[in-house]
């Protein structure tokens, strides 16, 4: 094993070109990968956020069915829970809030509706729930809070979906980049190789020193992509945190532990994959 | 130790049958020329029983088995079983004497504590254990190809293929390697040597077998060549 580790470490050296180019596509993917998995899981916690707050309401007209209403309503997709508020109770709410509210209420009487209120569970269901809530009879009128993060949802998705595009692609390019490495490094040996190759030696064995270059190459970024991701975001984050804190950064190790497994793993897992297939496709040239 | 039966080869790249309707058997222990003008297909017979070129058409046995038997990482085990010398003497130039003898024992998983042994033994065997530790381009061409020659023969394989050893060398060097090969041949190991050097035929007499565009058009166990 150690002749392997050997061979494999003068295989890079003796392509010092190859090796470091691979090395900064490899880098640079896995940092482009780590960035988009952060950017997912704040999306997504972000998202959760408004979710739990996301709510809709319908003003019933004065001769609704209110309990009706509310049993159909229930049975609707999508709907987490529902609540049938009377006017009464919506007119205490409001001055409880808004005390001003009970002047306006002295003069005109009670303008408030008898109302339900649903909560949805995804965001992206609020808008369809609106919608079949406004055609049931007696309902008047319906609210959602949240038109804003309807729009929010779709474009954070679709930043979401280009970033995902652009890592496949960047996957490919040092996918490729793994292959010419390698095949490069198998090149300048071979002579060795048809020398060891006449002497009975199995493919395996040609294979490993290589296959442990392309191990150690996908190690090597992923730990160099880890030194920048980790104390790069984290910066990042205390400052979000400190200057816009709307925004629920996400902080705690233990949800940050997946994605930057997740760089490392894939690292290692596209060094390997390469490796394996550049020395197969190499050796089959050879047959 | 080696029968081809009603065996012919075709390259791919050219049409022309590099060997012809060839049968011969060679036997466990036997030290075997095999001469022919350039072209004759010494080098494709070789080629043939080390698997690097498949028949186009009949069969091959080595050692019992037919070739067919060695499939896929199996082909790595026959070649195993046999040592082969050829006129480049595929030294790396990097490594010592030494090293490049325990080399064939490092690819073939031989642990390393039955190196020095072995390797011991092979450099003896062709009589440079004194220049272990010199690197190919500090010997003469004549202690390469010995170089190479106990190489080939320090795995104990039972069928050493030598395609024209001496081919690089003037006479004496010549002598000098074909008088190894001979001495490795007496400790059992068969022996096929490719070459087109008559006197070399001529000095020590084997069994010869002689080539001409594919065909064997001679096979005297006397020394005599029909070339
Ligand atoms: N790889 C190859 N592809 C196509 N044709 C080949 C190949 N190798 C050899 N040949 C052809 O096969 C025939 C036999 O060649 P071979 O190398 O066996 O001859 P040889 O007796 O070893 O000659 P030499 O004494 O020059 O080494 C020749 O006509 C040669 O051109
Ligand atoms: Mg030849």
């Amino acid at each position: 094993m150690t002749y392997h580790f050997r061979q494999a470490l003068l295989a890079m050296r003796g392509n010092l070109t190859a090796t470091l180019g691979t090395l900064t596509t490899m880098t640079l993917t896995l940092l482009m990968l780590g960035g988009v998995l952060l950017l997912t899981l704040n999306v997504n916690r972000t998202l959760e956020g408004l979710e739990s707050q996301v709510e809709v309401a319908a003003f019933l007209e004065g001769d609704a069915d209110g309990a009706a209403l509310l049993e159909q309503v229930r049975a609707f997709p999508g709907v987490r829970e529902a609540r049938l508020v009377s006017r009464e109770d919506v007119l205490a709410e409001m001055t409880r809030d808004y005390p001003s509210t009970a002047e306006a209420v002295s003069l005109v009487g009670n303008p408030f509706p008898d109302t339900l209120r649903l909560r949805v569970g995804r965001v992206e269901d609020s808008r369809p729930v609106a919608a079949a809530l406004a055609r049931l009879p007696g309902v008047e009128d319906v609210e959602y809070g949240a038109g804003y993060v309807d729009q929010a949802v779709r474009t954070l998705t679709t930043v979401r979906a280009a970033g995902y595009g652009l890592v496949a692609l960047l996957f490919a390019g040092t996918l490729l980049s793994i292959l010419n490495a390698v095949r490069v490094a198998m090149y300048a040996r071979r002579r060795e190789i048809s020398v060891m190759r006449l002497l009975g030696a199995t493919r395996g064995f040609i294979r490993t020193p290589h296959v442990i270059e392309g191990v150690l190459l996908g190690l090597l970024s992923s730990a160099l992509a880890l030194a920048v991701l980790v104390p790069g975001y984290l910066a990042l984050a205390e400052r979000v945190a400190a200057f816009a804190p709307v925004f629920p950064v996400v902080r705690d190790l233990g949800a940050l532990w997946l994605p930057l497994g997740a760089v490392a793993g894939l690292g290692i897992l596209t060094g390997l994959a390469g490796s394996l297939l550049a020395t197969r496709r190499y050796l089959r040239e050879l047959e | 130790m080696i029968v081809f039966r009603n065996v012919s080869l075709a390259y791919p790249a050219s049409g022309a049958l590099a060997l012809d309707d060839l049968s011969v058997r060679i036997h466990k222990g036997e030290f075997v020329y095999l001469v022919g003008h350039s072209g004759a297909g010494k080098s494709s017979f070789m080629n043939l029983v080390l698997k690097r070129a498949l028949p186009t058409r009949g069969e091959i046995q080595v050692a019992g088995e037919p070739l067919a038997r060695y499939r896929g990482r199996r082909t790595a085990l026959l070649r195993r079983r046999i040592g082969t010398v050829f006129q480049d003497n595929l030294l790396l130039e990097h490594l010592s004497a030494y090293d490049n003898v325990a080399f064939a024992l490092r690819v073939t998983g031989v642990p390393g504590r039955e190196w020095p042994a072995r390797v011991g033994t092979a450099l003896r065997t062709v009589g440079l254990e004194a220049r272990a530790h010199a690197r190919p381009v500090q010997l003469s061409q004549g202690e390469q190809q010995r170089v190479a020659i106990a190489r080939a023969i320090v795995s104990d394989p039972p069928l050493l293929l030598a395609d024209e050893p001496t081919g690089n060398l003037d006479p004496d060097h010549a002598r000098e390697v074909l008088r190894v090969l001979q001495h490795v041949n007496l400790r059992g190991t068969t022996v096929v040597f490719a070459t087109h050097a008559r006197d070399l035929v001529d000095t020590f007499r084997h069994r010869t077998l002689t080539l001409r565009q594919g065909r064997l058009v001679r096979d005297d166990p006397a020394g005599g060549y029909a070339l």
